[in-house]
């Protein structure tokens, strides 16, 4: 997203007025804890780029769910920052609302169960709808409408008035990206995204990640699925105890992830 | 050493449980042989029941559940609102914390004392009877309720604050929607909890069967009063049994997510 150098060529220099953060997601330094000086991060940074997969890797308890809600907002730092398309991130401590350009599924996507599967996903909007609208349910035309594309695009078109205990595990998961989606987001975190899910269906859903991720979107994911990383990571981020063990750039090395997860 | 322990506890209840009897003046054998014969004497009046004053009895009793009906009704609209201001996943302790007093203090107040202070506001009549336990209710109710949304998955919370919804918008979207089962049976418990109360509000002149049964109370007509009971017993059965169906009709699968594909 980030640029520009100055113009070359002939004619006046052009100047940017604004420099951009080149990351779409930036942590810097943090520290997490939930009880005094039992830290669950300790000082952690990382940046996850636009048109990029961030896996975050790591043990049960390593910190991976902290820091994906700590990047939303959802928790604050004891110490550090993050930012956001180049803007601090402000955490909800003060129960107002969070940026909308930050969509988080958590691990069991957080879905409202009586409602339904078009319902869930026109909440991805409800930052856009005023406050009397949305308490009538009075949903804008072209939301209602984009709502329906995007459920029909991820295959579930004809679930969607149905409610979502009644769904497949799959079902809810596309769902949840649709919800997302809803919030036209430039960053997406996914906790565990795709754990619970057989290989042929994450399959499916990893090919809807990358469509994502091919329209500008950083997604930051954590998983345990080693064959996941291999396939889909731009970026492998190995957490230990806390802390940043691994931080790879490109293609990452399945042998040296492996050692960074167990040493 | 731990049974001990145990042993000593059961004593110190049951000797305090023998000071308190003889307070309250059971422990007295001479007394409670009169009760049991006051008791008989009692029975006796009661049967056969008198079928005479059902007429009248049917039409106090309908006026009875409209209380009920309309205590409930109004005791939930302005329980619903303050339930979400008393909760903690949308406000801070110094929203909640006062919201919770006040309902608390609401909810010590019987519904029969508040019905009182309605007869003296707006006259005797079914109408104080209903305010009573529309105060009541909303006491009741918003506890309730405010319990029930601090049990919905904050998972789903914080889902949807992450879109950045109002706190309006969680309220609609999430906690009531996620709630409905418990709302629903809430709402039909605290109907039938107000049937009952509501068949003493004739006691304070608001309105009901209330003012036959205490009638009948006075008079020694204890047949009419079985009869009074009797229709009392039968309404709270059917109520309890309407209750049911509603419930299965209206309520989802508490742990329906089937296993993941």
């Amino acid at each position: 997203m980030g640029l520009t150098a100055a113009q070359q060529g002939p004619g006046p220099t052009v100047r940017t007025v604004a420099v951009q953060d080149p990351a779409a997601l930036r942590v810097h330094d943090a520290w997490v804890s939930y009880v005094p000086r039992r830290p669950v991060l300790r000082g952690v940074s990382l940046e996850a780029h636009a048109g990029a997969v961030t896996m975050v890797l790591g043990m049960s308890g390593s910190g991976k769910t902290t820091l994906l809600k700590l990047c939303k907002g959802l928790l604050a730092p004891q110490r550090g920052e993050v930012r956001v398309l180049g803007a601090p991130v402000v955490p909800a401590q003060s129960r107002g609302r969070l940026d909308s350009r930050v969509a988080y599924i958590p691990q069991q996507l957080g879905l409202v169960r009586t409602l339904t599967a078009l319902d869930n996903t026109l909440t991805g909007a409800l930052a856009r709808i005023g406050a009397v609208p949305s308490l009538l349910r009075l949903v804008p035309e072209n939301e209602l409408r984009q709502a329906r594309e995007l459920i029909a695009r991820l295959g579930i078109g004809h679930k969607a008035d149905e409610k979502v205990y009644a769904l497949s595990g799959g079902e809810r998961q596309r769902v949840a990206i649709a919800r997302a989606l809803m919030q036209q987001p430039r960053v997406v975190l996914a906790d565990e995204f795709i754990s619970d899910l057989d290989p042929l269906t994450s399959t499916e859903i990893m090919g809807i990640v990358r469509d994502i991720v091919a329209t500008g979107v950083a997604v930051v994911m954590t998983t345990h699925e080693m064959d996941v990383v291999r396939r889909h990571a731009d970026q492998v981020i190995v957490l230990r105890d806390g802390e940043k063990v691994l931080d790879t750039q490109g293609a990452p090395d399945p042998a040296a992830i492996t050692s960074a997860l167990r040493a | 050493m731990r049974r001990h322990r145990g042993a000593i506890l059961v004593a110190t209840l049951l000797v305090l449980l023998a000071l308190a009897l003889a307070d309250v003046g059971l422990l007295d054998p001479l007394r409670i042989v009169r009760g049991v014969g006051n008791l008989g004497e009692f029975a006796s009046a009661l049967f056969p029941p008198d079928p005479s004053s059902l007429p009248t009895l049917a039409e106090a009793m309908l006026e009875t559940i409209e209380i009920a009906f309309v205590g409930t009704a109004i005791g939930f609209a302005l329980a619903l609102p303050l339930s979400l201001a008393a909760s903690p996943v949308l406000f801070g302790p110094a929203v909640t914390a006062p919201v919770k007093i006040l309902l608390a203090a609401v909810r010590t107040v019987p519904a029969l004392f508040w019905a009182i202070v309605f007869v003296v506001a707006v006259g005797l009549g079914p109408g104080a009877g209903a305010l009573g336990v529309a105060l009541y209710s909303l006491g009741y109710l918003g506890k309730l309720l405010y319990e029930t949304f601090d049990g919905v998955d904050p998972e789903v919370v914080e889902a949807v604050r992450s879109v950045g919804a109002s706190r309006s918008q969680l309220a609609r979207y999430v906690l009531i929607p996620e709630a409905a089962n418990g709302i629903l049976a809430q709402l039909l418990f605290m109907f039938e909890y107000n049937v009952r109360a509501s068949s003493i509000m004739g006691f304070v002149g608001a309105g009901g069967i209330g003012f036959y049964i205490l009638g009948y109370l006075g008079l020694l007509r204890y047949d009419l009063l079985l009869t009074a009971l009797l229709l009392t017993l039968l309404v709270v059965v059917a109520i309890d049994r309407a209750s049911a169906v509603i419930r299965r009709m209206f309520l989802y699968p508490v742990a329906p997510m089937p296993p993941g594909e």
